[in-house]
């Protein structure tokens, strides 16, 4: 018989769990707090940071300066105000009565830490290549900071909003406790982490603006699956989910209460490698943009129309910035395609392989949409398709041609001499063209903003004419609780939840 | 009982070889995977110079062999090293923490699949070529080849959208704990118990036809005792045997499988934990999860095997009569 009393007690314990579980209820409060579904973190400290959590550390860490999401415009933050006569000299006015989260006040030492730790060889600092221009950093009182580069630099202060330039405490041990304890000057400060799993974050009490943040509380879980993510937002137990493919999009636009907007956009560039056939042949290169179809590629890869959310071109310039030109879209010319083809030597066809990150929003669908487009010009494209972490250690930059998705800058100046000029490091399609190096060492010296914007515009053409890029611009959505009031998120990719309320 | 314990001591022995050369075989296995921790944490613009720096600073150029010792002495001691990922975050301060997750839904799903789908296995033994064994197969079957993922979206689909009882993901909402939302256990453990009920009901069903249909069990209801009693008293021990192995066997893969349901439901255990590890390529903490994987299997079969011979005098008298 006790073996009877005990499978019954087994039994009754089974049932009773979703009784005992149910017995917790949330308790209500008048606290405004926001649930956030983000990304698995990799690394989350300033410098080696991987580039997610963005919600997580934008709350905890700030900048000197950072863009205005409606404007576009430079806001100061904790630098009040900066200048520069010749793009050589940086003067900073700093924010007095800033405190970081640990209680020590921000001074320019801090700053001064911060920019020398780009240059730590044992760190990995993802901005060293960008600071290398710096020279010396010199710290006359407490609130001003002088960097002197080597070369002008006139639009040096984009640099210093870039997610990984926040400004760290000179007095914290950010090795230890950069990915368990993270700390900085943010409306947000950490309650509770648990590494992998979730954040929980306060309003900052000592906070400069005492008007912000508004909201008391901010919750992010890390989930791993996307669909997981949205499964979240759909129930109503998490306000926010970024990085939605347009798939998700469609499916979560007929649900009430729920919105996806698209805060900004990103890039894909498909490199042609021009050290590698056929590409080396600007005719090849000319024939695989006559093949394309802009209108049909941006319906097929992300389901919006050309100009309404999607954008191509095929230069480094994104549409939506001032130095973009608008050259004509070239239209689909098969034809003409298949004659230049023909007289590069390929009458019949050629093949070649294009590698891509699969796991990418926006990866598989640009690939197959840029076979199935080139392939009625005789254009047999071998898709190779890998995950993301595999595709940039394994492929990237030593195959014929790629899709790889790169995020925008403000000052496109930024990329230019990493990705297009002769030599550069991240440069994809090893295009390596005389007037254009010229072009991106004035660019990047030219004080006088007319002038440079001739030279942006310069170089756009030679793109036109015998670049090898298309760059395929694309939405960055973000699913949205319609109770979240005063979502901003601007290209650098930062979201302010400090301006962010609950209804 | 001595003999018993003869067993145990032979048995941990053996336990301890296979998890020496497992703990090898891991971290080779490791070693050869694509992707490198430095690549990963420099990304994009990783010139190979400040890749072999990086190397070089986290102790990765050092010999295969000098690594594998560094991390066995750890492992040893109880130390499982800092996540080379993540500096300066133990590994203990992440795991331990994921492993008790999982082993309450490992928990929770075994006292749900071992009883029903013993209960039922009997049930179609007992009732041979009936209509209640013709459903029950038929749907022993049916989840058995459901693989978890579509049988936790199905469950998804009817209890959490459509009749909205169950919470969609099993995510611990923040600054709370397990074991004030045990209902985000029900749904992962549900999509386990469909697995594992086909198999074991199975063979709960043919060894109780098998035990039903010897010479014993016969002459017991020849004799005009009751079939309840026969099927109580006589059938059911002898019946229960080979399930005991096949439960015991598939401890293992149950924790295994977890990684699957953890991942498809966001439940912050083991198996999504690995998942993540295996993404960002951090090698100590890739290795203490597979190798905890390897001892709770291991441990699991050994059990099994002394429970088995607990039960069975023919196999726990064979090692007396060598």
């Amino acid at each position: 018989m006790k073996r009877k009393t005990l499978c019954v007690l087994l039994l009754v314990a089974l049932f009773a769990l979703p009784v005992f579980a149910g017995g917790s209820k949330e308790t209500k409060s008048t606290e405004k707090v926001i649930r956030i579904a983000e990304q698995v973190p990799g690394l989350i400290t300033p410098g080696v940071w991987d580039g997610q959590v963005f919600s997580m550390n934008s709350s905890m860490y700030e900048y000197l300066a950072e863009i205005n999401a409606d404007t576009g415009e430079l806001d100061p933050v904790l630098a009040t105000e900066w200048s520069t006569t010749d793009g050589r000299k940086w003067t900073f006015k700093l924010r007095q009565g800033v405190t970081f989260h640990d209680g020590s006040a921000f001074t320019s030492e801090d700053v001064k830490f911060t920019l020398e730790r780009t240059q730590d060889p044992g760190l990995g600092h993802l901005k060293k290549q960008d600071f290398e221009v710096m020279q010396s950093i010199e710290t006359p009182d407490d609130h001003t900071v002088i960097i002197n580069l080597k070369d002008p630099r006139p639009t040096f202060i984009y640099q210093l909003t870039d997610y990984n330039m926040a400004i760290l405490s000179s007095e914290y041990d950010y090795a230890k406790l950069g990915e368990s304890k993270p700390m900085g000057t943010g409306p947000f400060k950490m309650s509770q982490y648990i590494p992998k799993e979730s954040i929980a974050m306060v309003r900052n009490p000592s906070y400069w603006d005492p008007a912000l943040p508004k909201l008391d509380k901010i919750l992010i879980y890390f989930i791993g699956d996307i669909d997981a993510s949205v499964s979240m937002l759909e129930a109503d137990r998490v306000d926010v989910v970024n990085f939605l493919t347009p798939v998700i999009k469609s499916r979560l636009e007929n649900i009430e209460g729920i919105s996806v907007i698209s805060p900004y956009q990103e890039q894909r560039f498909v490199a042609m490698n021009v050290d590698m056939e056929p590409w080396d042949d600007n005719r090849v290169r000319l024939a695989f943009k006559y093949a394309m179809d802009p209108q049909i590629l941006a319906k097929s890869v992300t389901q919006m129309d050309l100009g309404k959310g999607a954008e191509y071109n095929e230069t480094p310039i994104m549409n939506m910035l001032a130095e973009y030109k608008a050259l004509p879209l070239r239209g689909r010319d098969l034809e003409k395609s298949r004659a230049l083809l023909a007289e590069a030597g390929y009458p019949d066809g050629v093949e070649v392989e294009l590698y891509y990150a699969s796991d990418h929003p926006f990866g598989k669908e640009l690939a197959q949409t840029l076979k199935e487009l080139s392939a009625p010009a005789g254009f047999d494209l071998e898709l190779k398709g890998f995950t993301r972490d595999v595709y940039l250690s394994q492929y990237w930059l030593n195959v014929p041609t790629s899709v790889t998705g790169w995020g925008g800058r403000i000052d496109p100046s930024m990329l230019l001499s990493l990705a297009f000029k002769g030599g550069g490091a991240w440069n994809e399609s090893h295009f390596d063209n005389e007037r254009v190096n010229t072009l991106i060492d004035k660019i990047t010296g030219e004080i006088d903003e007319a002038k440079r914007l001739g030279y942006y515009h310069e170089l756009q053409e030679i793109f036109y004419e015998e670049g090898a890029l298309l760059n395929v611009q694309v939405p960055y959505l973000v699913g949205i609780n319609d109770r979240v009031i005063g979502y901003k998120q601007p290209l650098t990719m930062l979201p302010q939840y400090k301006y962010t309320d609950i209804k | 009982m001595n003999r018993t314990l003869t067993i145990i001591v032979k048995r941990l022995g053996s336990l301890l070889v296979t998890l020496a050369v497992m703990s090898f075989i891991i971290f080779m296995l490791v070693e050869i995977m694509p992707g490198d921790v430095a690549q990963m944490i420099l990304g994009q613009s990783a010139t190979p110079e400040a890749v072999s720096a990086l190397r070089e600073a986290r102790g990765l150029n050092d010999p295969v062999l000098q690594r594998y010792f560094r991390w066995v002495g750890g492992v040893v001691t109880g130390d499982l090293g800092d996540s080379i990922y993540m500096q300066g975050v133990s590994i203990n301060s992440i795991l331990w923490r994921r492993v008790g997750h999982s082993m309450v839904l490992a928990l929770t799903a075994f006292l749900i699949f071992v009883p029903t789908s013993m209960f039922f296995g009997v049930l179609a033994g007992v009732k041979e070529n009936k209509t209640t064994d013709s459903i029950v197969s038929f749907f022993g079957l049916a989840t058995m080849a459901l693989p978890e993922f579509v049988s936790g979206v199905f469950l998804i689909t009817i209890f959490g959208v459509q009749l909205k009882w169950l919470p969609i993901v099993s995510v611990i909402p923040i600054g709370e704990s397990l074991l004030s939302n045990l209902e985000i256990l029900i749904m992962p453990a549900l999509s386990v118990t469909f697995v594992m009920f086909g198999y074991i009901s199975r063979m709960q069903r043919s060894s109780m036809i098998q035990v039903m249909h010897s010479d014993y069990v016969r002459a017991a209801v020849l004799k005009g005792m009751p079939r309840k009693y026969v099927i109580y008293r006589h059938a059911l021990k002898n019946a229960l045997l080979p399930t005991i192995t096949i439960i015991g066997m598939n401890m293992g893969w149950l924790f295994g499988g977890l990684v699957v349901v953890e991942t498809l439901f966001g439940f912050p255990g083991m198996g999504s934990l690995l998942m993540t590890a295996i993404k960002t390529r951090d090698v100590p903490l890739i290795e203490a999860c597979v190798l905890l994987i390897t001892v709770i299997f291991s441990l699991s079969t050994m059990f099994t095997d002394i429970l088995y011979s607990y039960l069975n005098p023919r196999v726990r008298l064979q090692g007396g009569q060598k």
